[in-house]
Parts: C-alpha cells; structure tokens; sequence
C-alpha cells in the first residue's frame, strides 16, 4: 500500500512542483506567468482547475498514506475503532453529502464551501506538525508526509481563491471556517489518549482531503467541460 | 480504511479487554468519545457458526450494500432472525436510533443494500448484525472507503501493427467505464488495470494503472493466443474491483513467409567487429611512439654496414679518415672479426675528436698528462675489444677504439718506441726538416709500423718532405702534430726507469739504421698521410711504392709479412736478436740502432736519450737516413 502510495507520490512530485510554482505565479517560462498583482493576468481556468486537482489529489494521497502508518503503527491492539464516535471539527460545516446534493447546490457555494475546509485546516495542520515533531516515536515519513500536507493545502487554498476570483469575481466573503480546538488533546500527557487524539486527527484530515478532491473533480468537470468529463 | 483493516483491527483487538460493546447505543457512541469501542471479533473462519459481516462495498460512491455469511448452524437456527441494524452519525450527535436494512433482497442473500438515499459519503456508519435479538456482528466505517468499482464493460481490440519479422504484433484493447459509475460529471474518478496472458499459461501478466480506458499492448506473438482482463478501482483507494470478463484475443495466423524466429547468433557482426578491433589495435601499434613494441611487431631492417666503418664517421666526413679507414679495411684478417665484430668498431668516441686528435702517442708520451700516459701504459681492460689491444701477441688495430686503444691499439711498446724514437729523430729533425706538418687525419690510430722484416721496404710513411715533420712542431705544440705519430717499439723498460727501444727490425734492404731502430714505423699510408718523423728518402720511396698496406692500424700478425706494419715486441726481439742485440744492429741486417735508451727525460717534451746503445752505422745512416741521433750527430759534427 505505501508502495503504491509512494509511486503516485513520485509522479505526482514533478507535477506538484510545477503546479505549486504555477499557482504561485513564479517564472515557469513555458506556461504562462501571472505576475503577482497583476488584475488582467488570467491563466485559464481549466489550467487552474487542473493544477487544483492534482493537488487535492496529492493531498488526499498523502494523508491517506499517513493514516494508515499511523494506524498500522500506533493503533494495532489498541482497538481505535472509533471512526464512528470521532467528529471532525469541519463537520459543522455543511457541505453535501452526496451526489445529488453535490449537484443541486451552486458551483459558487460549492467553491465557498471549499474554501472554508481548507481553512478550517490551515491551524490542525500547523500543530500536527509541530506535535509529530515533538513525538518521538514518530517516524520520519510521518513528518515529512505532515509538512507536505500542510505547504501544499496553503497552495491549495491560495489556488483556489484565484479559481473564485476568475469564477466568482468581485464577491469576497468573509473568512468562515471552523475553528479546532483539538489541540489540548494532542498535547495530553496519556499515551492513550494523545495517540487517540492523533489517530482522530488523521482520520478527519483523510476524510476532509478525499471531499475536497471530489468536490474538486466534480467541478472540474462541470466547469471547465461541462459536465462530459 | 478498507473494511478489511476493521475486521482485522477487530479480530487483534479481541483478546484485549473488550468494553462492552455489544449494545452500543447511540447514547454510548455519543458519550464515550475517549472510551474504546470493542467489539467481539469474529474469527476470520466462522467455525463458531456465528454470522459475521463479510464485506461491504459500494461501487460507485452512491450506494453501498453489505454482506454477511450465516453461521454454520443455519438449518438449525431461524434463518430469518437475522437482522441488520445501521446507525449513521448526523452532524455531531447520535441522536437517531438504529434502523434497519432497508433492502435485504437486491444486494443478494444475506446482504443489505443501501440506495442512494440512504447512502452519505463523509458520514460515519455503524451496522450491527442481529440474531435473534442478539449482535453478532458490528462494524463502522465511511462509505468512502469501501469503494470498489465494477468491473468495465466492453472490452474489444483492434490490431494495430505487425512486425516486419512478421511474428509479433500490437493490440489496442479497449473498454467503457462501469456503467454505474458516473465519470462523466467526475463524481467519480477511476483508474483501470489490464492484465492478459496466453490462454495455456496460467500467470497473468500485469500492466501498470491507466486512466484512460484504452490502452496497447505491445509485442504479442503471432502463433500464440491471448486473454485479456481489466479492473479498476477508484483513484484515490487502493482496492481494485473486480475483474471484468476476459477477452479472448485471436490474432492472425502467422504468414508462412514469416522470418526465422530465433535470433541467430551474430557470426558475422562478431568477425566484422574482430577484425576492426584486430586492425585498430595493428596499426595502433605500428604508429605508436613505443619503439618496444615497434620493434616487437615491426622489427627495424639491418641497415648495410661495413665491417669496421661507423657509419657516423662517414657522415662527418672527415675525408682522411676516411680513406684510412677505407685503406685499413683491405688489411682486415677476416677471421679476426666475428660477425658482431663491427659492434667493437663503433666504441667510438665521436664526441670527442679533440681527444682524438690529440690522441697521438707521442703527444701522450710527451703530453703532461700522466693520466693519458697511464692510460697508455695501461690496460684498459673491458668487454669493448680493447683488450685485445693489449694482448702481445696480437698487432690489432682498433682505428675505430678510444684514446686509449689508440695508444694501445697498436703495440704498446712499439707505440711508444716509436715516440721516443720519433723524439730521438725529432731532434734531428728539428733543425732540418721543414715544418710540413702532414696532419693525417686519423689521429686514432698512429700505427706502429716496425720494421718490416721482409719488406725490402722500410715501413716509411710518409715521404721525406711530407713527412717531415718538424719535431719542433710537434715537439713544441703536440696538437699540431696530431695525425703525426712517431713510433718507436720501446722493448723494455729499465728498473731505471730508462726506456728501451728495441732495434727496429730491417730485413729489408732499404731499410735505414734509422728506420730499422725503430721500428719506429710510420705509418705508410697512401697517400702518406701520417707522418713519420723517421723515414729516409729511400724508404720513403719505398713506403710510397708500397702504398696502401701500410696501415698502422692494420692488425699485423706476429709473423712479419709484407703487407704487415707492425711487428711484435717478440718478432722485434727475434728479429733483433737475429739481427743481434738490442743495442746492437742486427748483423744479418741492416745494422739497426733503431733505439736508443732514455737518458733522461727532460720535461714532457723532451726525452734525452743515451746514444750508447745505439749503434750508429754511420756510413748508412748518413746516407740514408734523413735523421741523425744525437749522438750520430755528435759524432759527425764534433
């Protein structure tokens, strides 16, 4: 399975490279460059939506490889059957929960909703890395997997308000997004606990990466090729 | 997480303390945020009869439907008392109550099917199984991790190309999409694997994940047939759904013109590529600056050469000793010379023919350098063939050796007997003769000519005029007189010190006392060109009719021959004593005071020889001789 992960992994790390610097606008000359700032600089939207897949896709890959060496490691025998009980902090955020209701609601809200999952996650993230750091036992693909995860959602999220400002120009919401409060939990001093509170974690960031991406793909193809993918 | 991981994280975590978890109610899932769920695995084997969750999928992201298997005691049991049971987390709270399957029939027996309305993604779910009242079973999970797709639809191919060899050939294989999955408006993204195999073999080969839902393969033989399978699974997980019908792929038949399959071993491409390495590696060595191997693969062409001329020599062209040399070479004794004999020649010291020229022996007998008259007096013994320059009893002349063979090339003594006498002579012959200086070019070798025994001909060199050489000259600036040697066979030296000369051996008629002294031979050459201070007109006229032969460097054998220049010491003896007493002209012959013993020797330049042993045939040797000892002199001019 790592196997598997980590060979997507290895031909997504070019794609994501380039992605990344062309979402940030910086001088990959053979496509085309928007300089910072710049209000007329439209890179096409199917290029944008694309660069944004392919990121909710490395995301939702990386954290799924994290998941589950953090479960084969940490949970085996300690019965963290508790994907039932768990509650991620974003589920008060309704987002659709199925392919009807993912049809029915506007791409503009889509885009919103969106955009306020990854926000919600920029703080998790942030402590996750700083708390897989502190953690000994950690293993260092763990590590390095946790600051991947949180450099590309900051693309990602960048990419996406240029997605909304093509999409949706001229309407700025306000930032909402839900607030984590997890990290009392992270830093607990029972072993049990904090590595439940971890495996909680996890389990959310793989969850919310996978909605992303779908969110991401299902208005990809209905955007940018009109719903015949 | 797969369901296979739950089941397997349940089936672990049994033996542990299981919390009770049989009757987890929404009020206990929604409580116990920091207790643990256990439940009671069941063992993979449902030897405990006890019906058990077997796997739950949903193919397209839409809907899902589980499955279980009955206990083992099914007859025995009420088959319809078991009973799915879901809850599924709404927001934050498990405030609803376990419902039951909506649908047991259209997944199949002993499954729940979930529709799309029932379905959530991102919503965690909990299914219990129930028999009887009692759970037997319970797992959780979310729907988005138990996505297995169907297997596509469709499968065809179509020839692309065949080889030219003609056995080998590539397919374009081809398939939809399942046909519940909704790629279309990418709700779902899948991914597909292909596999095929020839249809005797049982091991299917694999080919990497695509996208797309056409894919070639490559390289198929014409003879055999193949079956080909596709799955797929969605993007992100890792389970593949199942396999989709195999296709049977039937290529065309072979041609009969089709080319030999196996690939011949490249004979010709192997002999090709040896002889251009062969001819690299030849003519990398033929032009190589290693003269080792040059001469190893192309050894250098004897170049012609003449015994006993070095070929240098001829280069430098020095014409006289040239001609010397030329002159000597009709003297050769073949036999002296082995075939490698012209190697002994060559130990010529080209570098320094200022030492050759000054190599004369009478410019080292009267030379202040003892070291050249040690080494005149010295053997010089090395494996050059020098010393046989030494050896008494062989008159050899190494024109071509060193200084040092040069003085002892000829007979040494006979070198420097002829150098006193030359002295002895010179004296005389200072006042008189006229400075000609007839340099002879080779310096290397002044060849003793002794009196020749049988030669009616002195061994004179050189004419009267041209040989004489003013001793003064030669006395005076030794480097002058350089192809002038003087040549007087010193027979003994006295434990005085006192140089003997021993008589010169006149046989011949025309041999004059003073010429027979000595044996102070000059060299008679051809052209006269090495002088001898010690040569009467008569001789002279002689040697000139002589010619060539008389080489000094020519290697005369003891016995006196005609054509021989030098004679032993022990033939000199002989014949000295034949002829008398060394002090005593040889009766039979030509009374000879050819030596006179060495009073003293004045300074480098100067030896003052006793005139009591030399006997002085006056009559002849004022008429012969150009030369007059001292003592003659004395005696004539009181």
């Amino acid at each position: 399975m790592d196997d598997k992960g980590w060979s997507l992994k290895g031909s997504l790390l070019p794609l994501l490279l380039l992605v990344s610097d062309l979402l940030l606008c910086q001088g990959v000359t053979s496509l085309p460059i928007c300089p910072t700032g710049a209000v007329n600089c439209q890179v096409s939207l199917r290029d944008l939506f694309d660069r944004a897949v392919i990121l909710s896709h490395y995301i939702h890959n990386l954290s799924s490889e994290m998941f589950n060496e953090f479960d084969k490691k940490y949970a085996q025998g300690r019965g963290f059957i508790t994907k039932a009980i768990n509650s991620c902090h974003t589920s008060s955020l309704s987002t659709p929960e199925d392919k009807e209701q993912a049809q029915q609601i506007h791409h503009e809200d889509l885009l919103n909703l969106i955009l306020r999952v990854l926000r919600s996650w920029n703080d998790p993230l942030y402590h996750l890395v700083s708390e897989v750091r502190r953690m000994q036992e950690a293993p260092d693909s763990m590590l390095s997997r946790a600051i991947e995860i949180e450099e590309q959602n900051r693309r990602l999220l960048e990419g996406m308000e240029k997605i909304v400002g093509q999409v949706h120009p001229g309407v700025r919401e306000n930032e909402v997004y839900s607030i984590w409060s997890g990290l009392p939990s992270l830093q607990m001093a029972d072993e049990d606990s904090r590595l439940f509170a971890f495996y909680n974690l996890l389990h959310c960031l793989r969850r919310d990466s996978h909605k992303i991406d779908n969110y991401l793909k299902l208005l990809k193809c209905r955007i940018v090729y009109d719903s015949n993918c | 997480m797969d369901l296979w991981q739950v089941l397997l994280t349940l089936a672990v975590a049994g033996s542990s303390n299981a919390v009770s978890g049989s009757e987890a109610t929404p009020a206990i899932l929604g409580r116990a945020s920091q207790s643990l769920q256990r439940v009671n695995p069941g063992p993979g084997t449902n030897s405990s009869g006890k019906p058990q969750f077997t796997k739950c999928r949903s193919p397209e992201l839409e809907t899902f439907s589980c499955h279980w298997t009955d206990g083992i005691n099914h007859g025995l049991k009420n088959p319809g008392s078991i009973q799915l049971f879901y809850i599924r987390r709404n927001t934050q709270e498990w405030t609803q109550e376990w419902k039951e399957c909506p649908d047991y029939v259209s997944a199949g027996e002993n499954s729940c099917y979930f529709n799309s309305s029932y379905t959530s993604i991102w919503i965690p779910y909990c299914i219990k199984l129930t028999s009887n009242g009692g759970m037997v079973d319970q797992k959780c999970f979310s729907v988005e991790e138990i996505v297995q797709p169907d297997p596509p639809i469709g499968l065809n191919w179509t020839l692309l190309n065949v080889s030219l060899t003609g056995i080998h050939a590539d397919i374009q294989v081809r398939w939809e999409p399942p046909p519940n999955a909704d790629v279309r408006k990418g709700w779902i993204v899948l991914e597909y694997e292909l596999q095929y195999k020839e249809v005797n073999e049982s091991q299917w080969k694999m080919m990497d994940p695509v996208r797309s839902t056409s894919v070639p393969v490559y390289s198929l033989r014409l003879d055999k047939e193949y079956e080909v399978r596709v799955r797929s699974r969605q993007r992100n997980s890792e389970k593949y759904g199942e396999f989709s019908e195999a296709l049977y792929v039937a290529l065309p038949q072979m041609s009969p013109f089709a080319c030999e399959e196996d690939f011949p071993f490249p004979w010709f491409l192997i002999i090709i590529f040896g002889i251009f390495g062969l001819t690299m590696i030849l003519f990398l060595f033929i032009f190589s600056k290693q003269q080792r191997i040059k001469m190893l693969i192309l050894p250098p062409v004897p170049v012609p050469k003449i015994k006993g001329i070095d070929p240098d020599l001829l280069k430098e062209g020095k014409l006289e000793e040239v001609n010397t040399i030329l002159a000597i070479h009709d003297n050769y004794k073949p036999e002296f010379y082995n075939d490698d004999s012209w190697v002994e020649f060559i130990e010529l010291d080209i570098d320094d023919p200022e030492e050759k020229t000054e190599g004369s022996d009478t410019d080292r007998l009267l030379s202040s350098d003892h070291e050249k008259s040690l080494n005149i007096l010295g053997a010089k013994d090395d494996d050059s063939g020098r010393t046989s320059c030494y050896e008494p009893d062989l008159l050899e002349t190494d024109f071509n050796a060193s200084d040092v063979c040069d003085s002892t090339s000829e007979v040494a003594q006979p070198q420097r007997l002829k150098g006193e006498v030359d002295l002895l002579c010179l004296d005389q012959k200072s006042q008189n003769n006229s400075p000609s200086a007839d340099t002879a070019p080779t310096t290397q070798q002044p060849s003793v000519i002794l009196a020749k025994e049988d030669k009616t001909r002195p061994l004179l060199i050189s004419g009267s005029e041209s040989t004489h050489q003013a001793a003064h000259p030669q006395l005076s600036n030794p480097s002058s007189l350089a192809n002038i040697d003087f040549y007087a066979q010193v027979s003994d030296i006295t434990p005085a010190g006192s140089v003997v000369l021993s008589p010169g051996q006149k046989n011949k008629a025309g041999m004059s006392p003073c010429d027979s002294p000595p044996e102070v031979v000059s060299l008679c050459q051809a052209n006269f060109i090495m002088d001898s201070a010690y040569f009467c007109e008569a001789d002279a006229k002689k040697c000139i009719t002589v010619a060539p032969p008389v080489e000094a460097e020519s290697r005369a054998e003891p016995s006196f021959n005609q054509e021989d220049i030098y004679i032993t010491t022990e033939s000199l003896t002989t014949t000295a004593g034949q002829s008398g007493t060394a002090e005593l002209a040889p009766s039979s012959e030509r009374p000879v005071p050819d030596y006179t013993s060495i009073h003293i020797v004045q300074s480098p330049r100067g030896l003052v020889l006793n005139a009591t042993a030399l006997p002085l045939p006056d009559k002849e040797f004022l008429s012969s001789c150009g030369y007059v000892s001292t003592d003659q002199l004395n005696k004539i001019m009181p």
